[in-house]
């Protein structure tokens, strides 16, 4: 479903070249659970940027759903984002001028779909996240965590093929990481691969996968046995 | 589209909102005014004199001593500028079109000085008058050199005959037309008889309410000073202008040649006041609508980088640059929206408010719509450039920055 080889990032700027990513090969299998770990700078972000078409990469081979998208126009691209690509930042990234309806709107208005349809999906979204009531509310008006559930069911309204999240939890406090943990957990488990980038080694432990990232390559690559998995939790 | 989220989205920024549609309404509303005012001055300023403007010009004579002869100097002089090639023709005249200054009579079409007088200017004048002025006789017939007569201007004027212009033998007989050749009116007590009819001919005076009004008299005074208007073939007149000044000075020691100048000369100098209004309110309009332009760019860039994050998200999500673009330009549209809405209303208010205090006529309906779409057109344009870089923004910006 998601399928890397040797793929290349450099990044040219007037005085330094930096290789934020290099012979990075790596496949994930729809309904997967993948964590990314390693240290700041090693390359986290620019592997979930290229995976998610925000970037583009330098070199090597990036399938993605069996579609080669290195050749792709920035029009493609986008489409390809809209429809199979859902995207959970660490600061929400939620529009702070619109309601929580609207906000998660924006990406179904962006397909072009029907308002009818829109406001099905959007409403189940809201109720998935648990936040239906508020619907009317902007995000100033919610707390952190309620925002990143605004943002997951933005993420999710679009039934994409893959979740992408940068440090979802990032900002958030144990607790109410474990709340949006435990709501990720649920979508992965009704089939919804998810590759997330997260600082927290439990967290990572308790994945089915992880990749460790030293320097822009992969260093290790760990499918977790559910025992284990389930030891660490 | 997004037109309910832009909405919602720029509810919620009113104060914004309201600031640049004000700005918007005001730019509109003297805009439109200013443009209506330019266009009524240049509507005045194209009517013709009726003369042949480009190729006419005028002097004075002024003669002095015992021995200077006013009536045979005048016939010398008429002889010689006809006679001078280049020129078509030269008649005396009391006053000159478009200059501001001349004579004017009250008539009336009975001899009751009670009734009220319509008001027309008057060119004392020969029968050469019409060929020099270049008007077109379209009734009766032109004087001739039989009806001449010649007084002093302090004398109490008599004339017999008066060719007049068809907007004035309308206003003196408004259901004969043509007809009214050969019909009389009176001034000061006295019959005058309407020998021709002329297409037109203004008065002096461009401002006057009634500067369509005027008529050729056959009367010549015999004061020290004649002015002559003189006529040339295309293309003579600057040339001629200079040798007939010569020739004239030069041929009689007893006078002297003054105010000489084309009659070109004579309407930018009467009419600089409202060219230089018109150029002035030009001014005006581009300046505000620059400022205006500018305050929109200013707006619009502020407002994306200031949601740079937020633009990044919607690439993210799926936004196609042109969705971006768009968004930018529709939330421009309605901000400008409601400042030509807010515009159109000052803008017929402070119309009515004009025309009502200085007399000028109201403005034509349309001018308000038109200026609706132009400033909407001008914010679209103006925000054009901002947009298309808002457009710009990497999608990688969402993951990038905090
Ligand atoms: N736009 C850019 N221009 C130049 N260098 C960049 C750019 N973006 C990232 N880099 C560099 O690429 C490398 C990888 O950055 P990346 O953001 O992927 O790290 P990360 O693993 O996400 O780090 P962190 O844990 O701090 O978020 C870093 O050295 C970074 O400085
Ligand atoms: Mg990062």
């Amino acid at each position: 479903m998601l399928e890397m080889k040797n793929v290349r990032k450099v990044f040219r700027t007037d005085m330094v070249e930096t290789c934020a990513l290099d012979e990075f090969s790596l496949t994930v299998d729809q309904g997967e659970f993948v964590t990314i770990t390693g240290p700041s700078g090693c390359g986290k972000t620019t592997f979930l940027n290229i995976a998610g078409l925000l970037e583009t990469h330098t070199s090597g081979q990036y399938l993605l759903d069996g579609v080669d998208v290195s050749q792709l126009r920035d029009y493609a691209r986008a489409k390809l984002r809209n429809q199979k690509i859902g995207f959970i930042f660490q600061s929400f990234n939620l529009m702070p001028d619109l309601n929580l309806f609207d906000n998660i709107d924006v990406p179904l208005r962006y397909r072009g779909m029907k308002s009818a349809e829109r406001k099905e999906r959007v409403d189940k979204a809201l109720d998935s996240v648990g936040l239906f009531a508020r619907k009317k509310h902007v995000p100033a008006q919610l707390s952190g965590g309620q925002q990143q559930r605004v943002a997951i069911a933005r993420a999710l309204v679009g039934e994409p093929l893959f979740l992408l999240a940068d440090e979802p939890t990032g900002n958030l406090d144990s607790n109410t990481a474990k709340g949006v943990m435990a709501l990720l957990e649920e979508i992965n488990d009704s089939g919804t691969t998810i590759i997330m980038v997260t600082h927290d080694q439990s967290l990572a432990e308790q994945s089915k996968r992880n990749i460790h990232i030293l320097d822009g390559r992969i260093s290790n690559n760990t499918e977790q046995t559910q025992q284990k998995a389930a030891a660490a939790a | 589209m997004e037109i309910g989220p832009i909405l919602r989205a720029l509810s919620r920024n009113k104060l914004g909102v309201i600031l640049i549609s004000l700005q918007i309404a005001f730019t509109m509303t003297v805009m439109v005014n200013a443009v209506f005012i330019i266009n009524e001055r240049s509507k005045l300023m194209a009517r013709p004199s009726g003369l042949d403007e480009p190729n006419t010009f005028y002097l004075s004579s002024t003669g002095f001593g015992d021995q200077f002869n006013s009536q045979v100097t005048e016939r010398d002089d008429l002889e010689l500028l006809r006679n001078t090639p280049g020129v078509i023709d030269a008649t005396p005249t009391n006053a000159i079109p478009i200059s501001g200054s001349g004579s004017s009579d009250g008539l009336r079409i009975e001899n009751d000085p009670t009734l009220p007088a319509t008001p027309a200017a008057v060119y004392f004048t020969d029968e050469h008058s019409v060929n020099t002025m270049n008007l077109t006789l379209i009734a009766g017939e032109n004087f001739s050199a039989s009806d001449m007569t010649y007084q002093s201007s302090n004398e109490r004027r008599y004339y017999r005959k008066a060719i007049v212009t068809l907007a004035l033998a309308e206003k003196l007989f408004p259901e004969e037309g043509l007809a009214a050749v050969g019909k009389s009116f009176y001034r000061d007590q006295a019959p005058v008889q309407i020998v021709g009819i002329v297409e037109r001919l203004q008065a002096p005076w461009p401002n006057s309410f009634f500067v369509e009004q005027a008529m050729l008299v056959p009367l010549n005074f015999t004061d020290a000073t004649s002015t002559y208007l003189i006529r040339t073939e295309p293309g003579q007149r600057d040339r001629l202008m200079v040798e007939i000044e010569e020739t004239l000075a030069g041929n009689n020691p007893d006078r002297i040649i003054r105010g000489l100048k084309s009659l070109q000369e004579t309407r930018e100098e009467s009419y600089r006041l409202d060219s230089s209004m018109a150029t002035i309110l030009l001014v005006v309009i581009v300046t505000l609508v620059f400022i205006t332009s500018m305050g929109i760019v200013g707006l619009a860039v502020f407002g994306i980088n200031r949601r740079r994050k937020q633009i990044g998200t919607r690439r993210a999500l799926g936004a196609t640059q042109l969705q971006i673009l768009r968004y930018f330009m529709l939330e421009n549209f309605f901000v400008s929206g409601v400042g030509v809405s807010i515009g159109a209303v000052l803008t017929i208010a402070f119309s009515i408010a004009l025309s009502s205090l200085f007399e000028m006529p109201t403005m034509d309906w349309y001018y308000t719509p038109i200026g609706m779409l132009l400033l909407i057109a001008i914010g679209q344009i103006a925000v054009l450039g901002p947009s298309a870089r808002a457009a710009q923004i990497q999608p990688a910006i969402a993951t990038r920055s905090i």
